[in-house]
């Protein structure tokens, strides 16, 4: 399974080639394009129960799409729903990655998907809700994100702190506080920060250069206003 | 060497900040970590520790990991241990001086996981707590939001909401069924004490078999309704239960109690996605029914006093709903606004058991012509 990231920026495509048997879960409606050997299945990952909790509780999709080269090798294209950047990981059975609910777009057959409850003060206050996905296993990891992601390389004890709607991923050998912006809980707000995560390496933290809910709000004062 | 199979992470100067992956194996000296230093770990190389070297502690993102850490030749390590066989393993072989430091970090773990237990439990019990009072302590809150609203800004509302749906409707302007519901309506009306309101009933040819009330008085027959009616005394009896609907403010009830508890609803839960969304609007649909079907009992009830003092026999009232209960059957009496016809007829029977018997007045005009004039044969069968 080799994979390369085509037009790298705002609107990148992965092209993820399969070899004969090989297989790849996506979130569903991610395929664009494939070859005519790739089988499209829906699976529920995890089985109804572990499917029917990660779309109630984390709110990501019911159904992967299973992409299998069962006729022979072949490639297929994914991309995003939102623009912004792929990043590839390599995971190797040790390094598990805590993803926020958008933010996986595919992963190799070895990968297991959890959806984990937060603790009350992020699932609260971190703005990724109560749940969210914990991956896990062998292969390949496609994560997407709203902007551009940036990696922060956090050594032992190393801190660093993190607006929490910009976070995409973080490892679990991280840990994080989430703690007002600054020490006054007006001032928190009225910088526009509210809430940020204070991470603790060591470990990876992938970040988006932009925030998701921020767009939101700023595109909805341009939609006209219907009865 | 056969492929590496890594069970820990492992940090320090040279590796990349996503950690080395890591074979931890446990002797009675210390430990030797294998660092797999190529994919696959075709190329390896192997570090032994003393136990007496490590410190202890529990880390991570759950603080479930047990953290090893020591100063080694290529300067300082920090080792993550998330695999249970492993972290027994060490804490069997570790001498008796580590047990303590190693205690304490299992202690550090228990403490977190009951703090997490204590804290959803106390924000379990709040938000308990909360639906409960909002549950039985919201009628007193709506009362007295209602009660502090003017009977002239109740008028405006329902007037407006009137006008828009008499506009797309065919009204049936004059005749012997429109004088006889402005009868019956000024009878009934005549009997409420300190009326505020000015009852404007309009007859609106549908087969529809409905009649309703708009707060501010309004109040809208369906021919169809009258032509399911085998009695005048049956259309007076839903008439005054639409009259009471007006008269205990109902409509604004309602408004004010679904404005207030979806913005509460809101507040506390936000715009949750997946489960949290569906009980949001599972909450409200269940309270606007608990609430729609205690109004529609009290409007019976009242309206059951309303149509005795007017002199006008309160039988049909139950004759009507016992009817409709013929069309009621495998309906969930649990999941409607409305109580069950059946139901609510037995429950008027009772009350009206109570009540002492009086001779009813009958009406000025001609039944047989009323259903002359809504374009039905003159003989009461159906």
């Amino acid at each position: 399974m080799k994979s390369e990231i085509l037009y790298p920026g705002a609107f990148p495509m992965a092209r993820v080639e399969l070899g004969n048997g090989e297989q790849i879960k996506a979130e569903s409606g991610a395929m664009v394009a494939c070859s005519p050997t790739i089988d499209i299945e829906s699976k529920m990952e995890g089985g109804f129960l572990g499917a029917l909790s990660r779309k109630f509780l984390t709110g990501e999709k019911f159904f992967f799409q299973t992409l299998r080269a069962s006729r022979g090798a072949g490639e297929v294209l994914l991309a995003p729903t939102v623009p912004g950047e792929i990043v590839v990981l390599e995971l190797d059975g040790v390094n598990e990655y805590m993803v926020q609910k958008d933010g996986f777009l595919a992963g190799g057959d070895g990968i297991t998907i959890d959806s984990q409850m937060q603790s009350m003060s992020r699932g609260l206050l971190g703005g990724e809700g109560f749940f969210i996905l914990k991956i896990s296993g062998k292969g390949m990891l496609l994560l997407n994100s709203f902007g551009a992601v940036h990696k922060i390389e956090l050594k032992p004890s190393q801190e660093y702190i993190v607006d929490n709607s910009h976070l995409v991923a973080w490892s679990t050998t991280t840990s994080y506080n989430i703690e007002k912006a600054t020490s006054g809980w007006v001032a928190s707000f009225t910088s526009g920060e509210g809430f940020v995560c204070r991470f603790r390496g060591p470990g990876l933290v992938f970040i988006q250069s932009r925030n998701p809910g921020g767009f939101g709000a700023w595109v909805r004062q341009f939609i006209p206003v219907s009865e | 060497m056969a492929e590496l199979q890594p069970n820990a992470l492992c940090f320090g100067d040279e590796f990349p900040a996503s950690g080395m992956p890591c074979l931890v194996q446990i002797e009675s000296s210390g430990l030797t970590v294998t660092y797999a230093l190529n994919h696959g770990g075709a190329e390896s190389r192997s570090e032994s520790v003393r136990f007496a070297d490590v410190s202890v502690s529990a880390g991570g993102l759950n603080h479930d990991q047990l953290v090893l850490q020591w100063v080694g030749a290529a300067g300082q390590r920090t080792l993550y241990l998330k695999n249970p066989d492993v972290i027994r393993a060490f804490r069997q072989m570790a001498p008796d001086h580590m047990s303590r430091p190693l205690e304490q970090a299992a202690e550090q773990v228990r403490q977190v996981r009951q703090r997490h237990r204590v804290v959803w439990g106390l924000v379990g019990g709040t938000v308990l707590a909360v639906v409960l009072g909002l549950w039985f302590g919201s009628d007193l809150l709506v009362e007295l939001a209602v009660s502090r609203i003017p009977a002239e800004w109740e008028q405006k509302l329902g007037e407006s909401a009137y006008r828009e749906f008499l506009a797309g409707q065919d009204v049936m302007k004059d005749g012997p069924a429109v004088d006889a519901v402005k009868e019956m309506t000024q009878r009934l009306a005549s009997q409420v004490p300190n009326n505020p309101y000015r009852f404007d009933v309009t007859v609106v040819k549908s087969d529809v078999v409905n009649a309703f009330a708009l707060p501010g008085g309004y109040i809208v027959v369906f021919t169809g309704l009258m032509k399911k009616a085998e009695s005048p005394e049956e259309v007076a009896g839903v008439l005054a239960h639409e009259l009471n609907h007006v008269l205990q403010r109902h409509g604004l009830e309602r408004i004010i109690k679904q404005l207030g508890f979806v913005a509460v609803v809101s507040i506390v839960l936000g715009n949750p996605p997946g489960l949290g969304g569906i009980m949001k609007q599972l909450g409200i649909e269940l309270m606007t029914l608990k609430f729609g079907r205690a109004q529609e009992t009290e409007a019976d009830m009242t309206g059951l006093q309303l149509l005795y003092q007017a002199k006008i026999n309160p039988e049909g009232m139950i004759t009507f709903f016992q009817r409709l209960a013929e069309k009621d059957e495998g309906r969930v009496e649990w999941l409607s606004t409305h109580p069950m016809s059946s139901a609510r007829a037995d429950h008027l029977k009772a009350k009206l058991a109570e009540m002492p018997k009086q001779q009813a007045e009958p009406f000025s005009f001609e039944w047989p012509k009323v259903r002359g004039g809504l374009g039905m044969s003159s003989s009461s069968a159906p």
